[in-house]
């Protein structure tokens, strides 16, 4: 948990002026020691700039022509698909957040899912989120091995999934076993194919992300690799 | 106009003439001090706003709204410091001459770039959550509303006079300077400042041909 001690020596407060709310640890400011460059650890970057390829290979010639298929299906469906899965996830937020002693996180979690799953009809709708204004809170076996001083360990690419880490990649192993179609489907095939869908519909209500990254960015692995370290990072964080 | 002149002060200070100059004076300071304490929220929410207002102005000719849009947001980013910080452990190694040419490149990296991003752009809105103030430093958090989620954005400033100059964005918890930061970085050590003035200048001839072709 982020310590809110300011970090800064003799950095002074404008009490009167502010609506601050006290947590200044934002602005201990990492540009100010210009030395200081994180440098990500990425000692298989050889490899993983390889399987960056094969994705970028996979992406383009199977995984974006299907999602534009999917589009066949007319967006508010798709997106009452995408909270459908949501919902069903919602064991390894649960678990997740419970693990972390974050209780009010699990608590609403448990709230989402009892709302949305009667009210919001099987999971289809998230009127938890819509008319409740309770939001998810994304907790998975990776953050929790964080949150407990697990470093993220090197950089990896994973086949189709894409940025993670060697904590992550074991998280999303763990993250399997508290995922409810694990139990309720037989055959693994089958799990692949949810899956599947899962992983299409997702990608065919996005819009042109990668797309965007490849336009922009001088090196989109570095750009990719970057973004995805820095928003683990917070997450773990929060 | 008294023509005694023991009575005549008083009505010199209640002249027509005297109270105007009074008005002017009140209504000027009161202008200044609205001015000085438009906060950082404030600010940057007159900019986003008026970035949107051109945007759903679907009669403006491409060639003005891009115009418009760039001086906007001109007004309200400190390229400069972005720039320095973009370079980090860098920019002191390099030559002013370095320094100018990147500035400036990378100055049209995120015109270009933010131009690019922003022409997806369909009926968002942007919510203006709140604004945090340490010194010269604030952080105001917004968030852009759209139809399945929410994106936070994230704006770092500092201030420059009345003025509040923005010198970071994160979008979704990762800092674009942070961002640049780790390629230019990369780039600089495995290829020299040349290799990295080249690729910008490569990337931004390419937006260049993509947009124009559209």
């Amino acid at each position: 948990m982020p310590c809110y001690a300011d970090a800064g020596a003799g950095a002074e407060m404008e009490k009167a002026a502010t609506n601050s709310t006290g947590d200044f640890e934002d602005f201990d400011d990492d540009f100010d020691d210009e030395e200081n460059v994180v440098e990500a650890y990425d000692p298989l970057e050889i490899f993983n700039r390889g399987m960056f390829w094969v994705n970028d290979k996979l992406y383009f010639y199977l995984l974006k022509p299907a999602a534009r298929v999917f589009r066949i299906i007319p967006q508010p469906v798709r997106v009452s698909i995408a909270n459908f899965f949501n919902n069903i996830e919602t064991p390894i937020r649960l678990v997740n957040a419970a693990a972390q002693l974050k209780w009010s996180d699990a608590g609403h979690e448990l709230e989402r899912f009892a709302i949305n799953t009667t009210v919001g009809i099987g999971g289809l709708f998230d009127p938890a989120k819509s008319r409740l204004r309770i939001s998810p809170k994304i907790e998975d076996s990776g953050q929790t091995m964080g949150h407990y001083g697990v470093g993220a360990g090197p950089y990896l690419v994973i086949p189709i999934i894409g940025p993670s880490t060697l904590r992550d990649g074991i998280g999303r192993v763990a993250d399997y076993y508290l995922h409810p179609v694990t139990y309720i489907v037989d055959d693994f095939s089958d799990i692949v194919i949810i899956e599947a869908i899962d992983v299409t519909n997702t990608l065919s209500l996005d819009k042109d992300t990668y797309e965007a990254i490849k336009k922009d960015a001088l090196d989109p692995y570095l750009f990719i690799r970057d973004a995805y370290l820095q928003r683990r990072r917070a997450q773990v964080a929060r | 106009m008294g023509d005694n002149p023991m009575t005549s002060t008083p009505t010199r200070f209640t002249g027509q003439p005297t109270r105007m100059i009074l008005l002017l004076l009140a209504g000027w300071l009161i202008v200044a001090h609205a001015y000085a304490d438009q906060g950082p929220l404030n600010q940057v929410r007159s900019t986003v706003e008026a970035v949107l207002d051109n945007l759903k102005n679907k009669d403006l000719p491409k060639a003005t709204l891009t115009d418009r849009i760039r001086s906007l947001i001109k007004e309200r980013f400190d390229y400069h410091a972005m720039a320095q910080r973009a370079l980090a452990v860098h920019w002191k190694k390099a030559t002013p001459k370095i320094r100018d040419r990147f500035t400036e490149l990378f100055s049209k990296t995120l015109e270009s770039t933010y131009l690019g991003r922003i022409e997806a752009y369909t009926d968002e809105r942007v919510e203006y959550v709140k604004e945090r103030i340490k010194g010269n430093k604030s952080i105001v958090d917004t968030k852009i509303v759209t139809a399945n989620t929410d994106i936070p954005v994230t704006y770092r400033l500092h201030r420059s006079g009345d003025k509040w100059l923005v010198y970071d964005v994160k979008i979704e918890d990762v800092s674009l300077i942070r961002n640049y930061r780790s390629t230019y970085g990369e780039i600089v050590n495995n290829e020299g400042f040349d290799g990295l003035l080249a690729k910008m200048e490569a990337k931004l001839e390419s937006q260049a041909n993509e947009s124009g072709s559209n």
